[in-house]
């Protein structure tokens, strides 16, 4: 279970979340949207212990995560594709994959060969020099190599084909349903993201302005106004 | 034969020199250039614990070591915080306050110097004692880099370099790697201090003022960076090319600017024409073993 409790970070003077609260089943999609500056990502770097709270606790099956390191929690079971520097650009596939599971299990790789076979059809080519899209794949594979329980991905969609999207969206449903993994996914792309996720939140200047169904949403589009 | 022994000495440290700095500048993207700073730690420090002490020469050597390792965590720890860009500046500053401690201080002699250090082994068995401890230390310090490139370890490291986040969200500690990769960088160059310190029992702050980092990074560069031969290649031939020039019996006066000119024209050329150096950096993956685990080679 993942639960964030009045969670209130900032930067400086400035205040990215303000008493952000929200409570997660094992296993759930969560979808987080709101405009630039909302403090989607904040959300995502406080739960990995990248940004330490003003106050406030995240707390992942009983472990408070704001307190620890983000390599502690990548091994505690969060693991995070960030938007951008998610794979080492001068290494292989397979390199970049076996960096990930050294410290989990390297034999993990043929699931996610299995799971993604364009990694596997690849698997000698620089990583810096695949897609936008084969690179996303490729970020994900990563993140499962670390066998995680929760997976946080900020804007996986970003600057990727719509065609390329929507299979990076299918990819995370098959992610949650064959291994368990629960996923926040913070997004711009709402209609996309609507197909995967169960729950949502929209976040409006470091608050949470709706928390519901992904079907509420969907049939609200009064709301959208808030992304 | 003296003469002989004291060239394979000299170039014995300097491989270990610019092993170890290789390790923190190629392997690990560390940019530094304190480590003859670390060499002067570890030379001062069993120098002054043996001599006026009464430290066991081998037991102050290793405390050489471990003054070298607590002065890189000190200047590590506040400085990769940030960036490598500060690292670099911080090294710089390091260096030059460091030695000017030292210059200040009576126990460690001052900028006179620091004479009468205890001979270790070459009293009781013979100059060739010396060497044989010297080389012995080369080559295991050439063969540990050599097993921490090629080790996961190793391979953590190169991705690392590669991009530092994805490096975090893949559960591993970049900031504690630079400091171990730093720390074990900087108690090698310790150490070899300590062994320089014994061997030639004179050591002044000057052996390792700013001068000398540009010859270690010469070496590294010239050789191949990220590369196990390289540092031995580099220090072999850049001490060897002055040591050869003393043959040609010129004067003083000219053989000096000759050294200089030749240091820099090599790294001219080498910038140009090959700036991966003389050997070129090795694929510390190749020796895995992935088809058994993936079905395919690697």
């Amino acid at each position: 279970m993942l639960q964030v409790h009045n969670l209130i970070a900032g930067y400086g003077p400035l205040t990215a979340l303000n008493d952000v609260s929200l409570s997660l089943q094992a296993g759930a999609r969560l979808g987080v949207f709101g405009h630039n500056g909302a403090g989607k990502t904040t959300l995502l770097r406080c739960i990995m212990g990248a940004v330490r709270p003003v106050s406030g606790r995240v707390e992942v099956d009983s472990n408070d995560t704001c307190a620890a390191t983000v390599a502690d929690n990548v091994r505690r079971g969060i693991a995070f594709v960030p938007q951008g520097h998610n794979v080492f650009p001068n290494l292989s596939v397979e390199q970049n994959l076996r960096i990930a599971g050294l410290l989990f299990d390297p034999s993990f790789v043929s699931q996610v060969y299995e799971l993604f076979p364009v990694l596997s059809e690849r698997r000698q080519q620089r990583a810096g020099s695949m897609s936008g899209g084969e690179q996303q794949m490729l970020a994900l594979g990563m993140a499962l190599m670390t066998r995680p329980k929760w997976l946080l991905l900020d804007e996986p969609s970003t600057g990727l084909a719509p065609v390329i999207v929507r299979n990076v969206m299918r990819r995370l449903v098959d992610i949650n349903e064959r291994m368990g993994v629960g996923l926040i996914v913070v997004e711009q792309n709402v209609p996309a993201t609507l197909k995967v996720v169960q729950q949502v939140v929209i976040l409006r200047s470091g608050q949470v302005a709706f928390a519901g169904s992904a079907a509420e949403l969907a049939g609200n589009t009064d709301l959208w106004k808030w992304f | 034969m003296e003469y002989v022994y004291g060239i394979i000495i000299i170039v014995g440290l300097y491989v270990v020199l610019a092993t170890s700095f290789n390790l923190i500048i190629g392997y690990g993207g560390l940019v530094s250039i304190a480590h003859p700073v670390f060499f002067a730690l570890g030379a001062y420090t069993s120098a002054v614990l043996s001599r006026d002490f009464g430290v066991p020469v081998l037991l102050a050597m290793f405390a050489g070591m471990v003054v070298a390792v607590v002065a890189s965590v000190a200047l590590t720890l506040p400085t990769l915080r940030v960036s490598g860009d500060y690292l670099l500046i911080a090294s710089i500053g390091f260096q030059l306050g460091l030695l000017e401690v030292i210059k200040n201080l009576r126990f460690t002699g001052g900028p006179g110097g620091f004479t009468n250090i205890p001979p270790f082994l070459i009293r009781d068995f013979g100059r060739e004692s010396y060497v044989i401890l010297v080389l012995a230390v080369t080559i295991a310090v050439v063969l540990l880099v050599r097993l921490i490139a090629r080790s996961d370890y190793g391979r953590a490291m190169s991705a690392m370099r590669d991009d530092e986040q994805a490096f975090a969200s893949v559960g591993r500690d970049a900031m504690w790697m630079k400091i171990v990769i730093f720390g074990l960088g900087s108690g090698i160059a310790g150490f070899a201090g300590a062994l320089y310190a014994h061997y030639y029992r004179f050591i002044t702050p000057e052996q390792f003022e700013i001068l000398q980092s540009a010859a270690i990074l010469t070496m590294v560069v010239v050789g191949g960076v990220r590369t196990t031969w390289g540092p031995v290649v580099g220090a072999l031939l850049l001490q060897a090319l002055p040591q050869a020039l003393t043959f040609l019996h010129l004067p003083p006066s000219v053989l000096g600017p000759i050294q200089g000119l030749l240091f820099t024209g090599l790294v001219l050329v080498f910038m140009f024409v090959r700036p991966q150096g003389l050997v070129p950096a090795e694929n510390v993956w190749r020796d895995r073993t992935p088809r058994s685990r993936t079905g395919e080679g690697g």
